[in-house]
């Protein structure tokens, strides 16, 4: 029933100039996630069997409600997992306390979401800089400097999310997510309350990061446009992985 | 950056930002004018009790130096009893009446000529000493401050007075009547509340006053000799728990708004809680920046409040010039913390609400 599609290696380099012996940096077995509605339970993942490789770009598709965001809450350790193991760089999350979870979350996890989710009173330059607050390195000024550039951001830093397109919103939610350096970035829909070509620009931005920097990049996405960018797709339904996008 | 973070959120809602703010003001204005009356008020009652000029005072058990509140009067025998002990020169024995039409007034029922034996007597700005039983004296800052002169006719305790003289300030009280006129009017005949005793010299005062001891069990003996150091507020039991519930009380209103507002702004701002887990934030961090905001909230808050209680002063010393309002840089620091630590406390529960917010839920919050 589950079955991971093969690995296509990364493009760049990255990976052999690292340890020869390669972990993978998430790795979920028999990983189920229970919601209790009321005295309802509604199981969102049943049996997740799923690995992903440093230096990835997986896409992960499926209809709505199959358990995708479900998926990455767990991964990134937003939500606790009801049964199996998930292992994140190494660190077994189900037997991590909230506290734990947390800090694993800041400092290997960044997340993008479709809302984008920046903070209102912030500007653009106080959105990036917050996780690196709360990072607890303070501010690289560098690091900063570097990857706004990259994201095309230098002219909007004084921004408050308010005054910014849904585009250079998004661009700055992947700023913060990636100023700490993490392991892995975890995009929920990141063009979903996009237009094409601002999901274009932001699609080849997760794909430059991947390429030129080696981030490993989980992104979930309704749109196989979208999924066109990543190095492998992986497609759920019901709560489990399937081998192939359902025929419709 | 949290601290752009508190600064900006506090900014984000200016009207409950600042109803939040008068709140703090409100509470630590009430505060330093509550016990800056209480104390400035006790102050003057003490500096005039010691500017009579006697060595002790003799109270029934448990009255208080705030010489209204005195309890019952005494026989007026013990007078007597007083002047037959060693040393002891003079004995006035004096009834205290609390008067409240136009403002509130202690007056003293004395007898002049024992009154003057102790306090070697009045400076008479205006006017001469009481004669009848209706004649009234009155000190100049009264007088000013009801705009009365001699001769007039004065209204107090149910009963038209004549103004016989003006005299300097600093004798007791600020109002005078004959010691039978006041005794018949609050019908406590042959009674007093208080007795004032020179001594035939001061150094005998402590000599005088072992010897009252066993025969006066219980009584208020009190030396007047640096009355008016010994006199604070927070040395008088009575007072003191009234000065506490009061800024209980005003402490609870600035705790209240606080919460309320900060239960609003963690409603409010779920999502953003939720984005700050999702960065990492633990719950410490969450907690820090929602303290951090009242906390600015509650500085401000102090500022205006330290502001209001003189502005408030000022108001009413042109009102009733004779009311003191003592604010001492003591009670400023003090309200200041007592507003500070309700602020936080007020807003802890909201900040712990927040910092166990479900991610997951927070982040799907619109
Ligand atoms: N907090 C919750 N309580 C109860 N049920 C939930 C909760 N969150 C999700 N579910 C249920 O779990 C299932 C999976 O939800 P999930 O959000 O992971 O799906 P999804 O694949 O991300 O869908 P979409 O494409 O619409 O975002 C759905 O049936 C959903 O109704
Ligand atoms: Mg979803």
């Amino acid at each position: 029933m589950t079955i991971t599609t093969t690995i296509r290696p990364p493009a760049d380099a990255l990976l052999t100039t690292r340890d020869p012996i390669v972990e993978p940096i998430v790795v979920t077995e028999d990983l189920w996630k229970l919601y209790h509605a009321g005295k309802v339970e509604v199981p969102a993942l049943r049996g997740i069997n799923f690995k992903v490789m440093p230096g990835e770009f997986v896409s992960v598709m499926g209809p709505s409600g199959c358990g995708k965001s479900s998926l990455l809450y767990v991964l990134g350790g937003l939500a606790r997992a009801s049964r199996g193991r998930v292992l994140v760089n190494g660190n077994d999350l189900t037997a991590m306390g909230d506290a734990e979870r947390t800090k694993l979350r800041r400092d290997k996890i960044g997340f993008v979401f479709q809302r984008f989710n920046l903070l209102p009173t912030l500007d653009a330059r106080g959105n990036i800089a917050i996780a690196q607050h709360i990072h607890g390195h303070g501010f690289d000024a560098k690091r900063f400097e570097a990857i706004t550039q990259m994201l095309g951001l230098t002219g909007r830093l004084k921004h408050r999310p308010s005054e910014m397109s849904g585009g250079e919103q998004q661009r700055v939610a992947i700023a913060r997510a990636i100023i700490n350096d993490p392991k892995i970035i975890l995009a929920d829909e990141p063009t979903g309350n996009l237009d094409t070509q601002n999901s274009e620009i932001v699609l080849s931005m997760l794909s430059k990061l991947n390429k030129d920097l080696g981030q490993t990049i989980v992104m979930i996405t309704h749109n196989p446009e979208a999924a066109a960018y990543s190095s492998r797709v992986v497609h759920m339904r019901d709560g489990v992985i399937v081998d192939a996008a359902p025929a419709s | 950056m949290i601290r752009q973070l508190v600064v900006n959120n506090v900014l984000h809602r200016p009207i409950r930002t600042v109803v939040s703010i008068l709140a703090v003001g409100v509470e630590v204005a009430l505060v330093i004018l509550i016990v800056g009356l209480t104390s400035g008020l006790l102050q003057e009652t003490a500096k005039r009790i010691e500017g009579i000029g006697a060595d002790i005072m003799l109270q029934p058990p448990s009255a208080s130096v705030f010489l209204a509140f005195s309890g019952a009067p005494m026989p007026i025998k013990i007078a007597d009893k007083l002047r037959e002990m060693k040393y002891v020169q003079a004995v006035a024995p004096v009834l205290l009446q609390f008067s409240s039409s136009n403002g509130v007034d202690i007056v003293y029922g004395i007898d002049p000529k024992s009154f003057r034996d102790v306090s070697s007597g009045f400076v008479f700005l205006e006017g001469h000493d009481m004669q009848g039983p209706d004649d009234v004296l009155m000190d100049d800052w009264e007088a000013k401050a009801k705009h009365i002169a001699v001769n007039d006719t004065f209204r107090m305790l149910d009963h038209d007075f004549h103004v016989a003289g003006i005299v300097e300030h600093g004798k007791g009280a600020r109002l005078f009547v004959p010691l039978a006129t006041l005794q018949d009017l609050s019908g406590s005949r042959e009674k007093a509340s208080v007795f004032f005793m020179k001594c035939t010299n001061t150094e005998y005062t402590q000599a005088v006053m072992d010897e009252m001891r066993p025969v006066f069990p219980g009584y208020e003996i009190r030396p007047l000799k640096d009355f008016l150091s010994l006199m604070t507020a927070t040395n008088l039991p009575g007072l003191n728990a009234f000065i506490k519930s009061m800024i209980v009380l005003a402490v609870s209103v600035g705790f209240l708004v606080i919460l309320l507002s900060m239960y609003t702004t963690v409603i409010e701002r779920t999502r953003d809680i939720g984005v700050l887990k999702s960065l990492g934030a633990s719950k410490a961090y969450i907690i820090r920046g929602l303290l951090g905001e009242s906390a600015l909230i509650c500085l401000i808050g102090i500022g205006v409040g330290i502001a209001m209680s003189y502005v408030t002063r000022a108001a009413f010393q042109s009102s009733f010039p004779t009311l003191s309002i003592l604010i001492t840089p003591e009670w400023i620091v003090r309200s200041a913390l007592i507003a500070l630590a309700g602020g936080l406390l007020g807003a802890s529960y909201p900040a712990w609400l927040a910092s166990r917010k479900d991610a997951i839920e927070a982040l799907s919050y619109d």
